[in-house]
């Protein structure tokens, strides 16, 4: 496949742009998607340079074809991907459980919009729950939620081998604001960054006769024995939880001596962390912990904060109605430092907005 | 260079946007971190549209910011709708020509300034310059970018109208030229009306 980039290159753009760019670097070879705004640009700039680079797209009937497209398409050998956001990312849940029942390395970026329902066209942090759990199944997700237009960037090319590498359906988690805003970021073809990208090959259709020279492959997604789903549904469960802890990332500041930790995710990471420099210069003992990865949850990483820092409180700061709050409270299980909480659903934290909420709370 | 906060609001078609993205593209080729990001909800859509730049020499926190440095307000209306973005270390500027009721102008502001740019668009130059006025007025008020980055931002974005029509050329960056001087006067006097 034709490389990109010759060379690394710095860019001025959206993050939708950002996104298209990634996808086409990382070598996707097709697009599926339904338009819903914010993330519409992502189609816009594929659908532009695809013709030039040899790579396919197909609009599709609503999002849940948009899914179902990327299921087929992906088990058919093909590097493929989509695009939605919130009324969007309800409907793909039904195909997104049937990449988690499969193991299909399906990969999706989500913008998230206000919710519920429509909501709003702008921004939230909403569509957390709906993107680590969504669907009728267990969650079995890989979610990156990024916080710069270099993350963008730099996940989607890893999200592509993440989901290749382990067959879990894998998502980049943005929302409106970093779709929509202009950033500097580096732009560049992954060999040149010594990363090597996961061939796509086919999951079905391989060569050789069945019985003769090779074993039946079974994709289900339906099974006519409660047994022998719960079989799956363990060994699944049993491979997602061992291959966990090399996939959690995450970020922590100042923790070591910290009186109060900020967990923020996304976006939101950013005015954290502005807040910590500034609380800090006012002698204040601040830090904050930012988990990449929401699904899986770098849960021990947190509670190692907590431990060695004895913290007397964590803030959790969202642009929702406490939908990362009920997953780190979840995961810290057991911890018994008090948790305070600053729910903006559906409009931006700034920096000022932690601040305050921290000074109320010495 | 600290964080310069700018808010810039207007009706659409008045070319907010346009102004801001090459305001932000200046400061980006200038090195300097930038964000630039539109409202874009559905208030948009015939209400007024808002855009915020953020320049600064250090990796800038949130996309969008409660409080601006220099709020512009290009229409009558938007001086109501962006007076939530002023404080006490705002500059507020808004048209000579507005007429604005007075409980719309913002509560606390560092000066309220008003400028004759949709004047000095029609009757010194073109009204579809009325925006590279005001882009002028911005460089003029805060030096968020220097006038020559402004212009090679201008020229990069134009340029294939330029080329075409010369005078194009000449009559932007005299517009913009005229806003600097705008911006630069009202922060010494009360107003340039």
């Amino acid at each position: 496949m034709e490389k990109v980039f010759s060379e690394a290159k710095k860019a001025f753009m959206t993050g939708n742009e950002t996104a298209a760019w990634a996808a086409l670097a990382a070598g996707a070879e097709v697009m599926f998607g339904y338009p819903i705004t914010p993330q519409n640009e992502i189609m816009h700039y594929w659908t532009r340079m695809a013709p030039k680079y040899d790579r396919g797209f197909l609009q599709t009937e609503d999002e849940i074809s948009a899914g179902f497209t990327v299921c087929g398409s992906v088990q058919s050998g093909k590097k493929a991907f989509t695009a939605t956001a919130g009324p969007g990312n309800v409907l793909m849940q039904e195909p997104f459980g049937m990449a988690e029942g499969m193991r299909l390395p399906l990969l999706a970026i989500i913008q998230q919009r206000g919710g519920p329902s429509s909501g709003t066209v702008v921004y939230s942090q909403q569509e957390v729950t709906l993107t680590t759990f969504g669907g009728n199944g267990e969650g079995h997700r890989i979610v990156y939620s990024t916080a710069t237009h270099q993350e963008i960037y730099d996940y989607i090319i890893k999200g592509f081998n993440t989901a290749w590498t382990y067959r879990f359906p894998t998502f980049i988690l943005g929302d409106g604001y970093q779709a929509k805003m202009r950033e500097p970021l580096e732009l560049y073809s992954p060999e040149d960054k010594g990363i090597k990208m996961v061939e796509p090959y086919p999951l079905i259709g391989l060569p050789g006769h069945i019985g003769e020279d090779r074993e039946p492959k079974h994709l289900c997604n339906i099974y006519s024995l409660e047994e022998e789903l719960y079989e799956v549904v363990m060994k699944i469960s049993a491979e997602y939880e061992a291959i966990s802890p090399e996939l959690t990332e995450y970020q922590e500041r100042e923790c070591d001596d910290a009186e109060i930790i900020i967990v923020s995710h996304g976006v939101v990471s950013r005015a954290a962390d502005d807040a910590v420099t500034a609380l800090r210069a006012q002698g204040l003992k601040v830090g904050c912990f930012r988990p990449i990865t929401l699904r899986p949850f770098p849960a021990q990483e947190l509670k190692n904060c907590i431990q060695k820092s004895g913290a007397k409180k964590l803030l959790i700061a969202e642009s929702a109605y406490g939908q990362l709050f009920r997953l780190v409270r979840q995961e810290i299980y057991g911890e018994t430092v008090p948790m305070e909480t600053l729910f903006m659903p559906g409009v931006g934290i700034i920096d000022y907005d932690i601040m305050s909420k921290i000074k109320s709370m010495l | 260079m600290s964080l310069i906060k700018i808010a810039l609001a207007g009706e659409g078609g008045q070319g907010v946007q346009s102004v801001a993205e090459i305001i932000a593209e200046a400061a980006y080729e200038a090195g300097k971190q930038t964000i630039y990001i539109p409202n874009f909800g559905l208030e948009q859509r015939g209400g007024v549209s808002i855009a915020f730049i953020q320049v600064s020499d250090r990796r800038i926190g949130a996309p969008k910011f409660n409080k601006a440095d220099v709020v512009i307000a290009l229409s009558e209306r938007a001086v109501g709708r962006t007076a939530e973005y002023s404080d006490k270390n705002t500059l507020f500027v808004y048209d000579c020509g507005f007429a604005v009721p007075p409980e719309d102008f913002p509560k606390e502001a560092k000066k309220i300034i008003a400028i004759p740019a949709i004047d000095t668009a029609n009757n010194e130059l073109h009204p579809r310059v009325f925006n590279i006025i005001i882009m002028g007025a911005v460089i003029g008020l805060t030096n968020v970018v220097t006038f020559e980055a402004a212009k090679a931002a201008l020229e990069h974005k134009l340029g294939y109208k330029f080329e075409k029509d010369p005078k194009l050329r000449e009559l932007n960056f005299k517009a913009m030229e005229i806003g600097k001087k705008l911006g630069e006067e009202s922060l010494s006097k009360e107003g340039v009306c």
